[in-house]
C-alpha cells in the first residue's frame, strides 16, 4: 500500500516545483529572490506574471482536464486504449480549426478557438445520436466514433492538400497543440468552464466506479446505465472542448495519465480521477516548459513534447509490467 | 430437511409473460410464481429462455407483452434502486475490472442503497462485513480478485449480492466452470441463505441432480414455454425429463436423502 | 447441411465480386480526361501497338489502376490479420506503426540535405524499410517478458512508438515549409503519378504476402478465438502472431511504400467483411482482399471525376465514401448490441 501513496505524494510535491521552474527558466533566466524582495525591473514583473505565470498555469489546468476526460473514456467505454479523442472530438475540432485557419485567415486569432470547441462538441453529438438505437453498447460508440472522425479527418485533409502552404503550416502547429497566447482572462474562463463539469465528474465518482463492470451487473445494481454513459460522454466532451479551445488538440495525456495514475493510486475512481488531473496536469505544465526552452527561442508545440516525453515513459511502464499476464 | 413453501402473497409473479430480442421471441406466454423464503432451479437446455426470465425479472429486459409484478405491484413501476434493493441478479460471467480487491468488488453491491451523494455510512459496513462472513471471504478481503481461485472469485461475487441485501436473488448459472468442492461451497451457501436468511433464491442450474438434491421448487422449460414444475420428487419424472433435455434417463429413488437422481 | 449451402453461397457471391471488381478495374483505366473504350483498353494490354492512346493506357492509366487494386488488397488483407492477431476491433495496420514509421523515413530522407536528392521513385524504399523496421521494433517492444506479444501488449507498443515517430515528424514538418509542401500529398496517400516500375517493384510482395494470408485463412480464424483457445487447439499463438506481424509489415509495408499512409482501409474493410459474412476468417479475409481492392479504386475514380483533379489523394476520398457506408452497418448490422 504504501508505496502507491509515496509516488503519488512525490507527484504533488512536484507541482510546486515545476511551477517555480516554469516563472525561472526561459529567454530570461529570472532570479525569483530579487523579484520577491520587489527589487525586480517593471520588464521582469511583467515576463512572470503576464507571460510565464498565466502559461504555466493554463498549462497545468489543461493537463489537469484531460487526465480527467480520459478517465471517463477509458471508464466508459470499458477500452484501455480509449481517450477523449475516440469520440471523435479531436477530429470534430481539427476539422473546424482548419476551416478557420484556411478560409477565414483574417479572424482566425479570436474564433479559433470557439470554432474548436464548436466542432468537438458537434461531433460528440454526432457520434452519440448516431450510435442510439434504444439505448448506446460501447461497442457501437467506438465504431461510429471510428467512422465519423474518418469522415471529419478527410475534410482536413483536403485542406491539408490544397490550401496555401503558409496556412497548412499554421494548422500543422495548432494541430500540434500548444499553449500559445495564455493569460489570466483565458485562465479565468477556462476554470468557470471547467468547475461545473469536473465538480459533478467528481460527486458522481461512484457511477463511474459501477459502469466500469458492464452494462448487466451495472443495471443489476440499480443504475441507469444508458443515462450514466450518456452523462458521463456529455461531461467528458465539455472537459475535453474546453482544453482544445485554450491548448489545441493535445493528445496523448488523455491516454497516458489515467495509466500512470492508476498504477499510483489503483482503480477505485474516488483517488484515480484527482490522482490523473495530477499526473495530467504535470506531464502537459513540464512539457510545455521544455518546448519552450529547449531549442528557444524557436519553441516546440506541447502536444508534441508530451507525446516525446510521454511515449518512451509509457514504454519505460510496459517494460515493468513485461511479466503480468495481460 | 424437505420445505415446500406456500406463502399467501407471493413475492415474484410473471403474469403471461413474452420476451423477445428484436424479433426473436425467447420465452412465450410465461405464468410463474415464485415461492418466498425457498429455493427455486431453473432448468432445460441450452437457449430455453432461462437466463433470459431473469433477465426480466429485474427489468434489465422489457416484456414485450404481460407483466412482472412484485408484492402485486408491476416491476416497470418501481424505481430502478428501488427495485435493485428488493430483487439482485448475478448475470452470467461477470467480469470485473483490473486490479479490484474482493472488498471493493462487495461494496459496489451497496450502490442502489446509497442516496446519490451520501457518505459510505456504518450500515453500509456492517452489510459488507456480513457478506463476508456469509461467504466464508473475511480473510481474503484484500486480496486483488485477479489472485483467487474460481470458487473463490464466484463467491465474491454472490457477496456483491449479498450487499445488495434484497430478500430476492437471482443466480444465473454460479456453479459453471467451477470443480465439484466448490459446487458444493456455492450450493450449501444458498441452503444456509435460504434457511437461516429467509432469503428467496432462484438459480439457473445445468445439473438435474444438484438441483433436485437442493432445490425445494423445480421450474423447467423447453423452447420458452414452462413445461413442468413443483417438488423435486414431483418434477423428477421419467417422461418430463425426457421431454426437457431429450435424453433418456433412469429415476433412482435415495432412500437416505429421499431425493430423486437420474443416471443417464 | 445448412452450412455447406451457406458456404457455397458465401463462395458465389464472392466471385461475383471478383468480377466486379476486375469490370471497375477495367472501366477504371477507360475513364479520364480522354475516354477509352473497353476494347482499347484490351487492345492497349494484349495487342500494344506504340500509339498514342496506348502510351496513355499502359504508361498513365494501367499503372494507377493496378497500384490501386494493390493498395487496397495488401492493406485490407493486413487489417483483417491484425484484428485476427489482436483481438481487438480497433487494430490496424497503423498500430504497428507502419505508417508513422514509413512517413517518418520519408520526411527524414527528404529533410535530411546528405540524402535530399531523394524524390519519387527513391522514396519507395524508404518509406518500405521505415514501415519494416518500425513493424518489428513494435514486435519486439511488445513480445518482452514472459507471455510474448499478448494482444494489450502490442497495441500499446504500437501506440508508443508511432506516437513518438509522428510526433517527430511533425516536429520537423512544422520547421520545414519546403519538405511540408512537397511531401503533405503523400502523407495523406496518393496514387497519382505512380509508374509502371514502382508497381511492379512493389507487387511481388504484395503477391507473396497476399497467398501466403489466403492460404493460412482457417490459421488465423483459430488465431482469432484467443490465445488460450488456439492454444489449446495446438496452435502456437507466439508462432502464429509472429508470423501474422512479418505478413503485415509485408503487406502493409509495400502498401505505404507504394501509396503514402492510406488509412481506412485496414481499419474498416475487416468490419464491413465481418458485418457482411460472420466472424470466420477463412471468409473474412478473401471478402477483405477483394473488397478492399473494389473500395480503393474506385474511391480512385471517384476523386478524379468528381473533384477533376489527377493529384486529389485516394486517402480522403477513401473516408468521403468509406465513411458512410461504415456508419450504416455500424448503426444497423452490428450483432450483439
Amino acid at each position: 500500500m504504501m508505496p502507491r501513496y509515496r509516488a503519488i505524494s512525490l507527484a504533488a510535491l512536484l507541482v510546486p516545483a515545476l511551477l517555480l521552474a516554469s516563472l525561472m527558466l526561459g529567454d530570461r533566466h529570472v532570479d525569483l529572490a530579487a523579484l520577491i524582495k520587489g527589487e525586480a525591473t517593471a520588464e521582469v514583473r511583467t515576463i512572470v506574471m503576464d507571460l510565464r505565470l498565466p502559461r504555466a498555469l493554463m498549462a497545468l489546468l489543461a493537463g489537469m482536464a484531460l487526465g480527467i476526460a480520459g478517465t471517463i473514456a477509458q471508464a466508459v467505454m470499458r477500452n484501455p486504449l480509449a481517450e477523449p479523442g475516440i469520440l471523435g472530438i479531436n477530429a470534430g475540432a481539427a476539422f473546424a480549426g482548419s476551416i478557420v485557419i484556411v478560409g477565414f485567415t483574417g479572424l482566425s486569432v479570436t474564433v479559433l478557438p470557439w470554432a474548436g470547441f464548436v466542432g468537438a462538441t458537434t461531433m460528440a453529438a454526432a457520434v452519440f445520436l448516431l450510435s442510439w438505437r434504444k439505448g448506446t453498447s460501447s461497442a457501437r460508440i467506438v465504431l461510429i466514433g471510428i467512422g465519423l472522425g474518418a469522415f471529419a479527418s478527410a475534410g482536413t485533409s483536403v485542406m491539408i492538400a490544397f490550401a496555401d502552404i503558409a496556412d497548412v503550416q499554421r494548422l500543422m502547429i495548432w494541430l500540434a497543440g500548444s499553449i500559445y497566447d495564455a493569460n489570466w482572462d483565458k485562465i479565468c474562463l477556462l476554470l468557470a468552464w471547467l468547475i461545473v463539469p469536473i465538480t459533478l465528474v467528481c460527486l458522481f465518482y461512484r457511477q463511474i466506479d459501477l459502469i466500469r463492470f458492464g452494462d448487466d451487473v451495472a443495471a443489476s445494481l440499480g443504475q441507469r446505465v444508458n443515462l450514466v454513459r450518456a452523462g458521463m460522454i456529455l461531461l467528458c466532451t465539455a472537459i475535453s472542448g474546453a482544453t482544445v479551445t485554450v491548448a489545441g488538440l493535445i493528445g496523448f495525456v488523455g491516454l497516458i495519465a489515467p495509466h500512470l495514475a492508476r498504477r499510483m493510486v489503483g482503480p477505485g475512481h474516488a483517488r484515480l480521477l484527482p490522482a490523473s488531473a495530477l499526473v495530467g496536469g504535470l506531464l502537459l505544465m513540464a512539457a510545455d516548459l521544455v518546448g519552450r526552452t529547449i531549442i528557444a527561442p524557436v519553441q516546440l508545440p506541447a502536444g508534441i513534447v508530451t507525446a516525446l516525453i510521454g511515449a518512451p515513459f509509457l514504454a519505460y511502464l510496459l517494460w515493468g509490467r513485461r511479466h503480468v499476464p495481460a | 430437511m424437505f420445505r415446500h413453501d406456500n406463502a399467501a402473497t407471493p413475492g415474484l409473479v410473471l403474469k403471461n409473460l413474452t420476451l423477445a430480442y428484436d424479433n426473436a421471441t425467447i420465452v412465450q406466454g410465461l405464468d410463474l410464481s415464485i415461492p418466498q423464503g425457498a429455493f427455486t432451479v431453473l432448468l432445460g437446455r441450452n437457449g430455453s429462455g432461462k437466463s433470459t426470465v431473469l433477465k426480466a425479472c429485474v427489468g434489465l429486459l422489457r416484456p414485450k407483452s404481460g407483466t412482472v409484478l412484485l408484492d402485486d405491484r408491476p416491476l416497470s413501476q418501481f424505481g430502478v434502486r428501488e427495485r435493485a434493493r428488493r430483487i439482485a441478479l448475478l448475470p452470467q460471467g461477470p467480469v470485473a475490472p483490473e486490479g479490484l480487491s474482493v472488498l471493493d468488488l462487495i461494496r459496489q453491491g451497496r450502490y442502489p442503497h446509497r442516496p446519490l451523494l451520501a457518505r459510505w455510512s456504518p450500515l453500509d459496513d456492517e452489510a459488507c462485513d456480513e457478506a463476508l462472513e456469509l461467504t466464508r471471504m473475511v480473510d481474503l478481503r484484500d486480496r486483488p480478485l485477479e489472485n483467487l481461485s474460481g470458487g473463490q472469485r464466484q463467491r465474491a461475487w454472490i457477496a456483491m449480492a449479498l450487499a445488495q441485501q434484497t430478500d430476492i436473488l437471482l443466480l444465473d448459472e454460479p456453479t459453471t466452470f467451477l470443480d465439484l468442492a466448490h459446487q458444493a461451497e456455492v450450493m450449501d451457501l444458498i441452503t444456509t441463505l435460504v434457511d437461516r436468511g429467509k432469503k428467496t433464491v432462484v438459480a439457473v442450474l445445468h445439473d438435474i441432480n444438484q438441483a433436485a438434491r437442493h432445490a425445494n421448487h423445480i421450474v423447467m422449460f423447453k423452447a420458452g414455454k414452462l413445461v413442468s414444475q413443483g417438488a423435486p420428487n414431483d418434477v423428477m419424472k421419467r417422461e418430463t425429463i425426457r421431454n426437457v433435455f431429450d435424453i433418456d434417463p433412469e429415476i433412482i429413488h435415495d432412500q437416505k436423502t429421499n431425493a430423486k437422481f437420474i443416471l443417464v | 447441411m445448412r452450412g455447406v449451402g451457406r458456404d457455397r453461397g458465401l463462395l458465389l457471391a464472392l466471385l461475383v465480386l471478383l468480377g466486379l471488381a476486375v469490370v471497375i478495374a477495367a472501366q477504371a483505366v477507360a475513364m479520364g480526361t480522354t475516354p477509352f473504350s473497353l476494347a482499347q483498353v484490351g487492345e492497349a494490354i494484349f495487342a500494344f501497338d506504340g500509339s498514342r492512346d496506348h502510351l496513355v493506357i499502359t504508361m498513365l492509366r494501367l499503372p494507377r489502376v493496378l497500384a490501386g487494386l494493390l493498395v487496397g488488397a495488401a492493406l485490407a488483407a493486413a487489417g483483417a490479420v491484425m484484428q485476427a492477431a489482436t483481438g481487438n476491433p480497433l487494430a490496424s495496420p497503423g498500430l504497428l506503426g507502419i505508417n508513422a514509421g514509413a512517413a517518418f523515413a520519408v520526411i527524414l530522407a527528404m529533410a535530411l540535405p546528405t540524402i535530399g536528392a531523394a524524390t519519387g521513385g527513391g522514396l519507395l524504399g524508404y518509406a518500405f524499410i521505415g514501415a519494416a523496421i518500425t513493424g518489428f521494433a513494435v514486435h519486439v517492444l511488445g513480445s518482452l517478458g514472459t507471455n510474448g506479444a499478448t494482444p494489450l501488449k502490442l497495441v500499446l507498443a504500437g501506440a508508443v512508438i508511432s506516437t513518438f515517430l509522428t510526433s517527430l515528424t511533425t516536429a520537423v514538418l512544422i520547421f520545414d515549409q519546403a519538405t511540408l509542401d512537397v511531401v503533405r500529398l503523400w502523407t495523406l496517400g496518393s496514387l497519382s503519378g505512380r509508374t509502371m516500375n514502382d508497381v511492379m517493384a512493389v507487387a511481388p510482395f504484395v503477391g507473396i504476402g497476399l497467398v501466403a494470408v489466403l492460404l493460412l485463412r482457417a490459421q488465423f480464424t483459430t488465431l482469432s478465438l484467443g490465445a488460450e483457445i488456439s492454444g489449446g487447439l495446438g496452435q502456437s499463438p507466439l508462432l502464429w502472431r509472429t508470423i501474422s506481424v512479418v505478413l503485415v509489415v509485408l503487406l502493409a509495408g509495400s502498401a505505404v511504400a507504394l501509396a503514402g499512409p492510406v488509412g481506412f482501409v485496414g481499419l474498416v474493410m475487416p468490419h464491413v467483411a465481418r458485418l457482411l459474412v460472420g466472424a470466420d476468417y477463412r471468409w473474412i479475409l478473401p471478402y477483405s482482399v477483394v473488397g478492399g481492392a473494389l473500395l480503393v479504386v474506385v474511391a480512385d475514380m471517384v476523386g478524379r471525376s468528381l473533384f477533376a483533379s489527377q493529384d486529389f489523394p485516394v486517402g480522403v476520398t477513401l473516408a468521403l465514401i468509406g465513411a458512410p457506408f461504415f456508419l450504416w452497418l455500424a448503426r444497423y448490422r452490428l450483432r450483439g448490441a
